[in-house]
């Protein structure tokens, strides 16, 4: 009905987009909407995800576009929160934590079905676990499932060593073991294909001699750390404590799959006509590069909570296309990064509409640290220090500067220990806290570092200077090739010919020639990168410099650094861990392999009708709890708010529902443990 | 006496011609256009820079500037998101694109109108030997080509005829990538106007004024090149000037997947891509350049037009 | 000529396999691989995946095993789309793309041949300046840009049309136009020019001498000979617009090959690229066939040995 009539509406609409076309559209806008707003009158939401999805396998797939679609159809364990995208009850009802942060047990609850009624149990849950860390799946992402104990080993098709009878000890110096049960101590892994065991012979002497002899015994999924101990308990065993473990169980590669849908169909499982699902939809239709349907599935255990009958999700690759299905009111909903930055000011006159909150990613610029020139640390630091991020932030519109790495405004509870750490270290350095600011922009600072690295600096003005005999061939700045990329090369360039005098030439790729490129350390100097937190934790971020085989592509390892990170994760209090993280974090920036330059806003659009979808971190959006609201009167507006003063209690109310079972159990236990012991008293006194 | 009245054709042929072209009013108009542009292209950037100290790739300082600002007395045509005067990328971006469209079609006119010919002329198995050849050609993608072009040829496997080129043009490295580009270009284009020439050669060769050159005992490539590529000269330059505009957009798609152009250089077809997104919100960022391309690209035909019916051999026997 | 036919017709096959072979031996010199993503993969996952789709084995044992497939016209599944074929990818998407593209020819015949027809007969008049300068601004207004304000104008002013998205006559339209302008404007260009050119030649004078109406003069006599040039540019061109697009395809968000063309080479997925690629390229092949052929037909001049 109202779209049919809505003809005098639209006339309006295109005088006033004319008026803007012709006026350059810099006035404030006359319409409180931009284009098209009637609420539907179906109870279906039409989003935009992206591109194409590669597949609906959530073990197997990798990609955002896909997460957001599997997010609805995949139940897993636990639920992102709708706003924050810490994890709350979902197929777990609740679960604990061994007091070495080791073993976790989660509850299930006994009312959840598959959507063709089967019920889920945690067997299901042991099965989808160990189906996704499988060899033969060769999931591309099921490095985040590392954490559990002996699942990298079995990915990776290791075995174990058996002498006389008795499994050999990873530690060298510990007695042989009976048996390689998770709970006991761990057994030495290792590869025992030929060509790896004749690599061994020639590099590890003592290995060699240590396995001599042995027999191989491969690891098999019963070997891992995951076990229902009965239909409704999920007993997980980590290699070493992760206190972001349960974040993690949020992603769709811990989802509960169907087995026998896919002992049946094999890689046809995910057809439509095939596929059997967990989650609160259920997929309808398929059409690939068109749309895909799902629809709400009465089997869900919390189907009642579900307020939408379907979703569409329309794939898309062109930006400038979804803003005009947007404006001529086709879809309801966009992803982050859709709206483009130099629209921002005109666009964000729409209150009501344009969410730009702080993305859980950090955009920086790797440094080849280990050829020259950037192989010194003063010449890193003065490439650093002479980009004035405050000027990024006012060209790019839609990002926050940052010179540190863990992304502000995600973890306020990091950040508060990082303040603290960073002043302290800072201090112990003789680094006043004017000069910790100036990280963000110091041109002196930056002309100095260069002098100091030995290069003949003239001054040519107060703080700017010109560096002559800097060896400019050999030194590119790589980036791959996006709009925003391009904008962002080309202005820490000009910065770069400003402030140091020095024309560093761009060199832009597509992206499948630029990974290589990357992670090899091909790139001559100075490389661009961004990443996007796999889980909401600080840690997701500190790990790209975890281990000699690192993700920073910067050449950078430092053992020192991988023990600071292990000592955290082994802190049970989360306020001294996050103070061991934030020491970490200091320790890794102090050498400057990357220089961190902003903090990505999630820059997205939603129709104001649309309810109970929040502009969180990752743009993840649970569908249970989204909603479309035909009263105009209870449309959203001036979504600025929409966290905190402009939230929906309905949707609150819903969340803190779901989240009461897990909190009631802590609770219960922190009264039992106060009576009990006083482990946990001890620990927190440390 | 053949040869004697040859060479008198032949001087009154190009005098001839001439006179018809300026005859010609608007590809008069069109000579006039791409002169004035070039000039503008080769020198335009300096004369800016050395007058004002406007250049392309300057980003200015002040942060307050770095955005798009309407058109204005020290920005005539306004900026780009950067801040950057789009005046001077457009001249900059000319040369680019010129240069893209030039040497792509000189390629495609020399291989492709020569394969063609022969290939049209020879006939039976040469023809069709040459012919599959060119469907070959045509069926591998040449976005495939590309990439693999830029990836044996970068950093220090780069020909040095490219990198001579590029530093002959005032840049280093980043060039080398669009020199690169253009070759490539190049190597795709010439296909369908060996199709079109042979096309042409296969309605011509039996004609009387070959049977007779034949007979007069001319050599085979005396006949192709002297007798019959000229009567082919009308289609091959109005499908030379097609060529043109298709081989800038193709750049510009190129641009678009991080193949063409590096920046902070740009090209008119990648500078009309940025413009296109902000359509709504700053017109002038798309008008500017585009209307600068079309411009050029009219001239170019009008040109082309007019050189087709001044030098058309056949209009010469009314 | 049926031997003619059945000859280029065999020939297709082997040339079909050494397209495919050549465009192999290009993505494997290509960097990059279907799998490489934002995050460096451990060395052990890497082994899995090339373990699972045989990438471990020898060169030769490879492209042994695609030849071997492809002979059966088996493309094997898409690298990049779990679980999906090639042959199942490109029979769902061409039919979208094969719509756009025939129509857009159609158009562009329609628009060009008259335009260019007149304009000849009418050389130097105003209506040919005007149609060869609006031919013009058909070649010189890229799709990227007419795409969008086509959009901008029928869709977002005066909410006349869908924006993007396939779906009923009214989202054909703007697609369909912003193709065909480009190839009218060629198609135009080519019959001015090669009318002209017949128009002078001697059997059109002679066929004037002989008494013969204009019309039957132009059409049977000067309109066969004057198309040639077109009907070259037509067999690639159908072609390359039943396969599709890309620009047009993203730009209005329609799931044609031509998108998933590009994005397959740019995901480096093998399989879907040597599919599409052997698929176009046997297309291009018989397009060109049937222009040879009409060639015979449209002048009697040109002869098959």
């Amino acid at each position: 009905m109202t779209r049919i009539f809505a003809g005098r509406t639209r006339l309006g609409v295109a005088i006033v987009s004319l008026c803007l076309l012709a006026a350059g559209c810099s006035t404030t806008a006359t319409t409180k909407y931009w284009g098209q707003v009637e609420a539907p009158d179906d109870n279906v939401l039409r989003y935009i995800t992206g591109s194409e999805p590669e597949s609906l396998d959530p073990s197997f797939v990798t990609g955002q576009p896909e997460a957001r679609i599997l997010i609805g159809l995949f139940d897993r364990l636990v639920e992102y929160h709708p706003k924050t995208m810490q994890p709350i009850p979902s197929m777990a009802t609740h679960w604990e934590v061994s007091d070495d942060g080791i073993d976790y047990t989660f509850h299930l609850r006994k009312n959840g079905k598959y959507s063709n009624g089967d019920p889920i149990t945690a067997k299901d849950f042991e099965w989808s676990f160990k189906r996704a860390l499988s060899p033969e799946l060769a999931s591309r992402y099921a490095f985040i499932g590392f954490e559990i104990k002996y699942a990298e080993q079995y990915n990776a098709k290791q075995s174990f060593a058996k002498k006389d009878g008795k499994f050999l000890n990873a530690d060298e110096n510990g007695e042989p073991l009976d048996s390689c049960d998770v709970d006991g101590p761990a057994c030495l892994t290792l590869a025992a294909d030929e060509e790896s065991l004749a690599k061994i012979k020639k590099d590890n002497a003592e290995l060699a001699t240590r396995i001599e002899g042995a027999e191989f015994v491969e690891i098999k999924p019963d070997d891992i750390g995951v076990n229902a101990t009965d239909d409704y308990t999920l007993e997980v065993t980590l290699k070493q404590p992760a206190p972001y473990f349960v974040g993690m169980l949020t992603h769709q590669f811990f989802a509960a799959v169907h087995r026998p849908t896919i002992e049946k169909h094999g890689k046809n499982w995910i057809k439509p006509e095939n596929i059997v699902t967990s989650g609160a939809f259920k997929v309808e239709e398929w059409k690939p590069y068109d749309e895909m349907t799902i629809v709400r599935d009465p089997n869900y255990w919390d189907a009642k909570n579900v307020k939408l009958d379907a979703v569409k999700f329309y794939p898309m690759d062109e930006q400038t296309t979804m803003m005009n299905i947007y404006k001529a009111g086709r879809v309801d909903a966009l992803y982050n990064h859709t709206v483009p930055a130099a629209w921002n000011e005109f666009i964000r006159q729409f209150k009501d509409e344009y969410l730009l909150h702080p993305e859980v990613t950090i955009e920086y610029y790797t440094f080849s640290v280990k050829k020259k020139p950037f192989d010194n640390l003063d010449v890193r630091k003065a490439f650093s220090l002479a980009v004035n991020r405050e000027s990024l932030e006012v060209l790019r519109k839609t990002v926050k500067k940052s010179a540190d790495f863990v992304p502000l405004g995600i973890f306020p509870e990091y950040e508060k220990a990082r303040t603290k750490v960073f002043a302290e270290l800072s201090e112990k350095d003789g680094i006043t806290p004017e000069q910790m600011q100036k990280r963000l922009f110091d041109p002196t600072a930056a002309c100095a570092h260069m002098k100091k690295a030995g290069y003949s600096v003239q001054m040519t003005g107060s703080d700017k200077c010109k560096v002559t005999d800097f060896p400019l061939d050999g030194v590119e700045l790589s980036y791959n090739t996006a709009e925003s990329n391009k904008q962002v090369a080309e202005f820490v360039q000009s910065q770069w010919q400003q402030n140091l005098g020095l024309t560093i030439p761009l060199k832009n790729m597509e992206f499948k020639t630029y990974l290589p490129y990357r992670s090899a350390i091909e790139y001559k100097g100075v490389a661009r990168a961004g990443w996007v937190g796999d889980f909401m934790d600080p840690y997701t971020f500190l790990s790209q410099f975890y281990t000699e085989a690192n993700d920073s592509s910067t050449g950078w390892w430092d053992p020192v650094y991988d023990k600071m990170l292990d000592d955290a994760n082994k802190t049970l209090d989360p306020e001294k861990r996050y103070e061991k993280l934030a020491e970490a974090e200091y320790y890794v920036l102090k050498d400057q392999p990357v220089m961190p330059l902003s903090v990505a806003g999630t820059s997205w659009m939603k129709k104001p009708y649309v309810k109970g979808m929040y502009p969180n971190p990752g743009t993840m959006h649970p569908w249970k709890f989204v909603y479309i609201e035909k009263d105009r009167a209870k449309w959203d507006q001036n979504v600025d708010k929409i966290m905190t003063e402009q939230s929906d209690p309905a949707i609150d109310a819903e969340v803190a529902a779901l989240m009461k079972s897990q909190l009631d159990f802590e609770r219960a236990n922190a009264s039992k443990s106060e009576e009990g012991g006083e482990d946990e008293e001890t620990d927190k006194t440390e | 006496m053949a040869e004697k009245t040859d060479i008198v054709k032949g001087t009154s042929l190009w005098k001839d011609a001439w006179r018809r072209l300026l005859k010609n009013k608007l590809a008069t108009f069109g000579m006039c256009v791409m002169a004035l542009m070039t000039l503008l292209v080769v020198f335009g950037p300096m004369v800016l820079s050395w007058m004002f100290g406007i250049t392309p790739s300057a980003v200015p300082e002040d942060a307050a500037l770095l955005k798009s600002l309407p058109p204005s007395g020290t920005n005539i045509m306004g900026t780009d998101e950067l801040g950057r005067d789009l005046f001077a990328r457009v001249l900059q971006g000319g040369r680019i694109s010129l240069m893209v469209g030039v040497i792509s079609t000189i390629v495609s006119l020399v291989v492709g109108v020569s394969y063609g010919a022969i290939s049209g002329y020879l006939g039976g198995r040469i023809d069709n030997v040459m012919m599959r050849i060119v469907d070959i050609f045509y069926a591998i993608p040449y976005i495939l080509i590309v990439i693999v072009l830029l990836e044996v040829f970068k950093g220090e496997n780069t020909p040095s005829i490219i990198t001579s080129l590029s530093e002959a043009f005032g840049g280093s490295g980043p060039l080398n990538q669009i020199f690169l580009l253009f070759f490539a270009l190049g190597l795709v284009s010439w296909l369908t106007m060996a199709r079109v020439v042979r096309g042409q050669v296969l309605s011509l060769k039996n004609q009387e004024f070959v049977l007779a050159a034949k007979a007069t005992g001319v050599s085979t490539l005396g006949i192709i090149f002297k007798h019959i590529v000229p009567n082919t000269l009308g289609p091959v330059i109005v499908y030379a000037t097609l060529t043109i505009p298709s081989v800038m957009l193709t750049e510009a798609f190129l641009s678009y997947l991080g193949m063409g152009v590096q920046a902070p250089y740009a090209s008119w077809g990648s500078l009309a891509a940025d413009g296109i997104k902000n359509i709504a919100i700053f017109p002038w960022q798309l008008i500017f350049p585009g209307v600068t391309m079309a411009l050029t690209l009219f001239s170019l035909n009008f040109m082309g037009d007019g050189l087709r019916d001044a030098l058309d051999p056949q209009t010469r026997k009314f | 000529m049926l031997q003619f036919i059945f000859k280029r017709l065999i020939v297709i096959i082997p040339m079909a396999l050494v397209v495919v072979t050549v465009t192999w031996g290009l993505i494997r010199t290509a960097p990059g691989n279907f799998y490489s993503t934002e995050k460096k993969l451990p060395p052990a996952i890497e082994k899995n995946i090339k373990e699972k789709y045989g990438l471990d084995k020898p060169w030769y044992v490879q492209y042994g095993k695609l030849m071997g497939n492809i002979i059966r016209l088996d493309f094997g599944d898409s690298l990049k789309y779990e679980g999906q074929s090639v042959n199942e990818i490109i029979w769902r998407h061409l039919p979208y793309s094969a719509t756009i593209g025939f129509l857009a020819y159609l158009v562009a015949l329609l628009i060009g041949l008259t335009a260019g027809i007149i304009a000849a007969l009418r050389q130097n008049s105003a209506f040919d300046y005007s149609s060869m300068a609006l031919s013009m601004l058909g070649l010189s207004v890229p799709n990227f840009v007419l795409g969008p304000i086509l959009v901008l104008i029928f869709a977002l002013w005066l909410f006349w049309l869908p924006p993007a998205r396939w779906g009923g006559v009214s989202s054909v339209v703007m697609p369909v136009i912003t193709l065909a302008a480009v190839y009218a404007a060629y198609i135009a260009r080519l019959t001015r020019a090669g009318m002209l050119e017949v128009l002078r030649s001697d059997y059109i004078r002679t066929a004037r001498a002989k008494g013969l109406d204009e019309k039957t003069v132009l059409l049977k006599h000067a309109l066969r000979g004057g198309i040639i040039p077109v009907v070259s540019f037509t067999g690639p061109a159908l072609a390359s617009l039943l396969a599709g697009t890309v620009v047009v395809e993203r730009v209005f968000a329609i799931p044609g090959l031509g998108n998933i063309f590009i994005q397959s080479v740019l995901n480096r997925d093998e399989p879907l690229i040597l599919g599409i690629v052997a698929f176009l390229s046997i297309l291009v092949m018989i397009f060109n066939l049937i222009v040879d052929i009409s060639y015979g037909y449209l002048d009697p001049r040109i002869r098959y040995e």
